[in-house]
């Protein structure tokens, strides 16, 4: 940059220069970090990372719309494999410390008594 | 002629080093007027700078003629903010005049932007690139990291794992006609027919009873049961808990050690792992009960051995940390943790950290690697700080208005890459914790790194939801949501990565000081399972989903359910678990029917 002969400017011509020469170092540093990036290939591939960003937005925005779907509550009919569940699991077995029968849904409690 | 000398000592070097291939095919062709200068003055000027670099810690380097100049353009004298020394005859020039020079002078067209030790060709008027100049850089800024003026960055002995270990080419197999024809003589195809199903839902998919508050172990354990290495040790074998009890018993009638070693040969997670692994395979599809698990668990973590409501991830670490242990009491000697020879836990969970900390004062650089199991990550809940959350960075028209809408709704959004990116962050240790640095000899405040050295073959992200604070005496959920990819590139959180951003992402001299040696493996991950809370720190409830062929399961104890891909995205994670892209199974590779 060229300036004039600096005892004719004014303040603010002064800090004007100054500015300028500030925001133009800056622009170059950016510039000059970004060149040796691109040029040395270490560039990220960015889109994969946006489509992934653009695919949860969606799914996020898609959820908010529908509400409480179904799938995202608890209220379960049959499982995949068509079998429904008790709330507390009753399958029974022996406890492995005092032999006795154990409802699955109970075996913690229980076994924390030893 | 010097310039194929030149070329024929380059192709030599570089045939030395297998790790910085990478960089011979980034070199940027050089541009006429830096050839012409290579050539008649080859590497030497470049090598000459070395004095007038100036390198501060965590700054750039930058070009100084005289300690205490000021620089100034050669032409017109004015201090312009940048300023191009001549390589030929470290004459300065402003922006403006830096052209005339190299039309004036022939072989003066190369000049360094002083301020950023830069070459500026000022024919071309571009930046361009030199190995021999960003290594002369390169070894200054290395310089400042080093005890003694040598080029060597003082670090802890590196882990035996870090030396090269013989790899085996990877190859693809398919069986030919004759070896179908051996095989579908020599075995009998699983069927999956129970119940009427045929095996159109994928194998070892099968519901956890929950047996009292113990949702925190049934996720977990989904997770585990899916996870590929992990899941192909068991299924292959290798730990057969038949013969590690026959093993255990024929131990004890050894006479080793009375009744305080017997219950620690008896007690092994890795059967009862086995035994899960059986019955999740089995081909049954009704939901089984864990409890010999939980009693064996329970037995190795006596302090969380209690009716509550347990933390998933606590529970994973010392399920992983029970099985180590078990591992290494079958051992004289223990072994490496950082490369997995110590358990199979340790062999698909373990990673190698590292960390620097670097001196604010003199740049003196200390390293030490730590195997990890995971990582943990936190998660702020503050939006202003962040300034690594989403943004929209184009406005992409193509993808309808509705895309965008969702976008701009979604921006600050906290990412997964955001917190990696967080963790990987040099941080500013406070004036309280001044760490002693040997160059200066006394207590300085520091800059501290924490990088990726080795990858893991299974990465799990634990994101701390949960707040304990000592202080207040209480504790606290954060529910924010966390976006997370289904493929992540972990390659920014290397540590080569790391230190070539330090660095100023200089190509590194290729004279072999301080390679740091590329991952065995590549650094893509796909995510398979992620476990999820919902609810209150006091009452919440796990749930695990799995991502089989492509499709997502829904694992809430019992129940197993199938959901959209969107489900799974909108949940609120607390555990990923990312496996190497190239061991993940994806619905492409059915199998070969018989």
């Amino acid at each position: 940059m060229v300036h004039p002969a600096e005892d004719n400017l004014s303040h603010t011509q002064l800090s004007s220069n100054v500015f300028e020469d500030l925001l133009e170092s800056i622009i170059v540093d950016v510039a000059s970090e970004c060149h040796r990036i691109a040029r040395l290939g270490l560039e990220r591939n960015l889109e994969e990372e946006e489509e992934e960003l653009r695919l949860s937005a969606l799914a996020r925005a898609g959820v908010a719309d529908s509400g409480n779907s179904s799938e995202a509550n608890n209220k379960y009919v049959v499982d995949i494999f068509g079998q429904t569940h008790p709330p507390v699991a009753n399958e029974l077995f022996d406890c492995m410390n005092c032999g006795r029968s154990v409802a699955a849904g109970r075996f913690a409690p229980h076994l924390e008594k030893w | 002629m010097s310039s194929s000398l030149n070329r024929h000592q380059k192709n030599q070097i570089l045939n030395d080093d297998d790790d910085l291939d990478r960089d011979a095919d980034a070199l940027p062709e050089p541009c006429p007027h830096l050839i012409d200068f290579r050539t008649s003055h080859g590497a030497k000027p470049f090598r000459a700078l070395q004095d007038c670099l100036r390198v501060k810690p965590f700054g750039r380097a930058s070009i100084l003629r005289e300690p205490n100049e000021v620089p100034l353009c050669g032409r017109c004298g004015e201090p312009s903010p940048r300023l191009y020394a001549c390589v030929s005859c470290a004459a300065l020039f402003c922006r403006q005049h830096a052209p005339d020079h190299a039309a004036a002078e022939p072989l003066h067209a190369l000049a360094i932007d002083i301020d950023r030790a830069e070459l500026f060709c000022c024919a071309c008027q571009d930046q361009v690139y030199d190995r021999d100049f960003d290594a002369a850089v390169f070894r200054a800024q290395k310089t400042l990291c080093a005890l003694k003026s040598s080029a060597c960055i003082q670090t802890s002995p590196k882990p035996a794992n870090l030396r090269k270990r013989k790899r085996v080419d990877y190859r693809p197999w398919t069986p030919d006609l004759q070896e179908r024809a051996i095989m579908r003589k020599n075995t009998s195809p699983l069927i999956n027919a129970v119940n009427g199903l045929n095996s159109e839902f994928p194998w070892g998919l099968r519901g956890l009873n929950n047996l009292g508050n113990t949702c925190f172990m049934n996720s977990v354990l989904q997770a585990l049961l899916h996870t590929p290495p992990l899941r192909n040790y068991f299924l292959s074998d290798r730990h057969n808990r038949y013969y590690c009890k026959q093993k255990g018993v024929a131990g004890k009638k050894s006479g080793s050690g009375g009744d305080g070693n017997g219950k620690g040969n008896r007690l092994c997670l890795a059967c009862d792992l086995d035994e899960m692994y059986s019955a999740a395979f089995s081909g049954e599809r009704t939901s089984f009960s864990p409890s010999s698990f939980l009693h064996s668990w329970w037995q190795h973590a006596a302090n969380l051995a209690s009716y509550e409501q347990q933390d998933a991830h606590e529970f994973f670490i010392s399920m992983l940390d029970g099985i180590h242990e078990k591992a290494q009491s079958d051992r004289p000697k223990p072994l490496n943790q950082g490369n997995g020879d110590c358990c199979i836990a340790h062999r698909v969970f373990s990673g190698i950290l590292r960390s620097d900390v670097m001196c604010a004062e003199c740049g003196f650089t200390s390293t030490t690697y730590d195997p990890c199991l995971d990582i943990s990550l936190d998660l702020e809940s503050n939006k202003k700080n962040n300034p690594k959350m989403t943004s929209t960075k184009r406005n992409n028209s193509q993808n309808g208005k509705e895309d965008c809408k969702a976008l701009a709704h979604d921006r600050g959004t906290p990412t997964l890459m955001g917190c990696l990116e967080r963790f990987t962050r040099p941080e500013r240790l406070g004036s309280s914790q001044k760490f002693f640095c040997q160059k200066c000899q006394v207590r300085q405040e520091s800059l501290k790194q924490m990088s990726l050295k080795k990858l893991p073959l299974v990465s799990c992200f634990h994101i701390k939801r949960f707040e304990h604070s000592s202080v207040r005496k209480m504790s606290r959920k954060i529910d924010r949501y966390l976006q997370f990819p289904l493929s992540l590139d972990m390659e920014p959180y290397l540590s080569s990565s790391i230190l070539r951003k330090r660095f100023g992402n200089r190509m590194f001299p290729v004279d072999g000081v301080d390679p740091e040696t590329t991952n065995e493996f590549s650094s893509e991950f796909e995510l398979f399972a992620i476990v999820t809370h919902s609810g209150t720190l006091d009452a919440g409830h796990y749930v695990t989903y799995l991502r089989l062929s492509d499709k997502w399961y829904k694992c809430d104890d019992a129940w197993i359910t199938q959901v959209s891909e969107n489900i799974v995205r909108t949940a609120q994670c607390y555990m990923m678990f990312y496996v190497q892209k190239m061991l993940y199974y994806k619905a492409s590779e059915r199998q070969v029917a018989l």
